[in-house]
């Protein structure tokens, strides 16, 4: 009998945050949009804010746009978003 | 450490372990080497990392490949522990933040990652940059640039269709490393260009899509031998802001060297060069619309405008419809000299170099050079 290694990290304990609570309402609430940085991201995340606003009557939105799609957002982006924001919608729009 | 002290899967012979790697999805689809506790605790010995160190860290998913998961990951490429210090370092440069490895990592371009290795260690692992670099039948080669791809797809978790939406991919994902035929180059060896001393070793990393030979056989002025060169580098299909990487073969290489051109000359003619009249990009529809809202694709587009970036158009259409004067503004490949890295490969024989373009329509990302540690 001979042992092989699993060679990924499935055993390795993902080193990830909390994921945070849901927001109890979305009415008024102040909606993060968080855009990729590709070419149609922010132009897909205003439909959804559009729907959102017709069925949830979300409140204020904030608009973020990352620098480069391929880097996490920088951190006071995601501070501006933690501090005025209920809920945040992300997205890919290429 | 006793083998059941990792975790894994026991099985009973060769031919078991071989299609349990398979069942796991744990390969590239070719077979892999059965990682031991034996052989990967061999690799690591090959290198001077402990095994929880990290050599690559990718924030966006963050994730942190140990040397010890970078061993498993070499042993199963098929590398030999001597190998293992150029895997190393090659993770740790595509492992840079300016790398931006999620990036080409996922991409729908497909970008394979290419690892250009300079100095002492390419004689001493028999890594090659002689015929057929690009080619099967160099052990060093073919399994350093494969443990690459095994990490990111055990690791990093780009499996294809998954994480890894490459449209097409190509066969330089499997493996894309070699050395450079500093012998054949006209100028100092590219290490030595990026910083690096003659005695050091050191890897360069490209997120590369797939290769264009350049063909050229009755060329011998460096301006008509280079004309092929410009004119694979403007080709619409690739042309972008972002990077290039050429591998001179010692023919061409020679035209070169008995001319005296510098790498700096030949680097400058081939961006004055590599260029295409804007309206043919317009034609061609390569210019998508926020390319006009975005600072640095505007300034690319229009870089060598009369007057400069400044006076770019704005409107709806203005990136579709050709408007007078777009014949005369040249939008060339990268945004300067220094986006063309130049390196020598291949054999004695033949007219054949290579032009490789960035991964991405955008600037893609810059070429990161490490130190291959002794």
């Amino acid at each position: 009998m001979t042992r092989i290694l699993d060679p990924t990290l499935r055993a390795v304990p993902p080193r990830t945050a909390a994921r945070a609570s849901r927001p109890p309402r979305l009415a008024g609430a102040a909606l993060g949009l968080l855009a990729n940085g590709k070419t149609h991201g922010m132009v897909f995340l205003e439909r959804v804010a559009e729907y959102l606003r017709t069925r949830h009557d979300v409140g204020a939105l904030v608009r973020v746009t990352k620098a480069n799609p391929s880097a996490p957002a920088r951190s006071e982006d995601a501070a501006l978003l933690v501090a005025q924001c209920a809920a945040v919608v992300t997205a890919i729009g290429d | 450490m006793s083998d059941d002290q990792h975790p894994g899967i026991d099985v009973d012979d060769p031919w078991q372990a071989i299609e349990t790697c398979f069942a796991q999805d744990w390969t590239d689809g070719l077979p892999v080497v059965p990682p031991t506790a034996a052989l990967v605790e061999r690799m690591l010995a090959g290198g001077p990392w402990r095994a929880d160190e990290v050599l690559l860290h990718e924030p966006v998913r963050n994730r942190a490949v140990t040397a010890w998961h970078a061993a498993i990951n070499a042993v199963m490429a098929g590398c030999r522990p001597e190998y293992f210090p150029v895997v190393g370092a090659a993770l740790s440069a595509i492992g840079e933040p300016d790398f931006t490895l999620h990036g080409p990592a996922t991409s729908t371009g497909g970008a394979a990652l290419m690892v250009i290795v300079n100095g002492p260690v390419c004689e001493a692992i028999g890594l090659h940059g002689g015929g057929n670099l690009f080619g099967p039948g160099v052990r060093a080669n073919a399994t350093i640039g494969r443990a690459l791809r095994l990490v990111l797809l055990n690791c990093l978790g780009c499996h294809p269709g998954v994480l890894d939406q490459s449209t097409q991919g190509w066969a330089g994902k499997y493996t894309l490393c070699f050395a450079e035929h500093e012998a054949a180059s006209p100028w100092e060896p590219l290490h030595v260009s990026r910083g690096f001393r003659r005695t050091q070793s050191a890897v360069t990393v490209f997120a590369a899509e797939s290769g264009h030979n350049i063909l050229v056989h009755a060329a011998s002025e460096p301006e008509t031998l280079l004309t092929a060169f410009a004119d694979a580098m403007a080709g619409l299909g690739s042309l972008s802001p972002g990077r290039s990487v050429i591998v001179l073969s010692p023919e061409h290489a020679q035209h070169l060297t008995r001319a005296g051109w510098s790498r700096a000359r030949t680097q400058a003619w081939l961006y004055e060069h590599a260029r295409r009249p804007l309206a043919d990009l317009k034609r061609a529809g390569k210019i998508e619309a926020q390319f006009l809202l975005n600072a640095e694709t505007r300034r690319w587009l229009y870089a060598h405008a009369p007057g400069g970036a400044e006076t770019a158009p704005s409107g709806p259409d203005v990136h579709t419809r050709v408007r007078p004067g777009d014949t005369d503004v040249s939008v060339h490949r990268g945004l300067g000299p220094d986006d063309i890295l130049i390196c020598a490969g291949g054999g004695a024989a033949g007219g054949h170099s290579a032009f490789f373009p960035s991964w991405s329509r955008g600037r893609s990302v810059p070429f990161v050079s490490k130190e291959v540690p002794v």
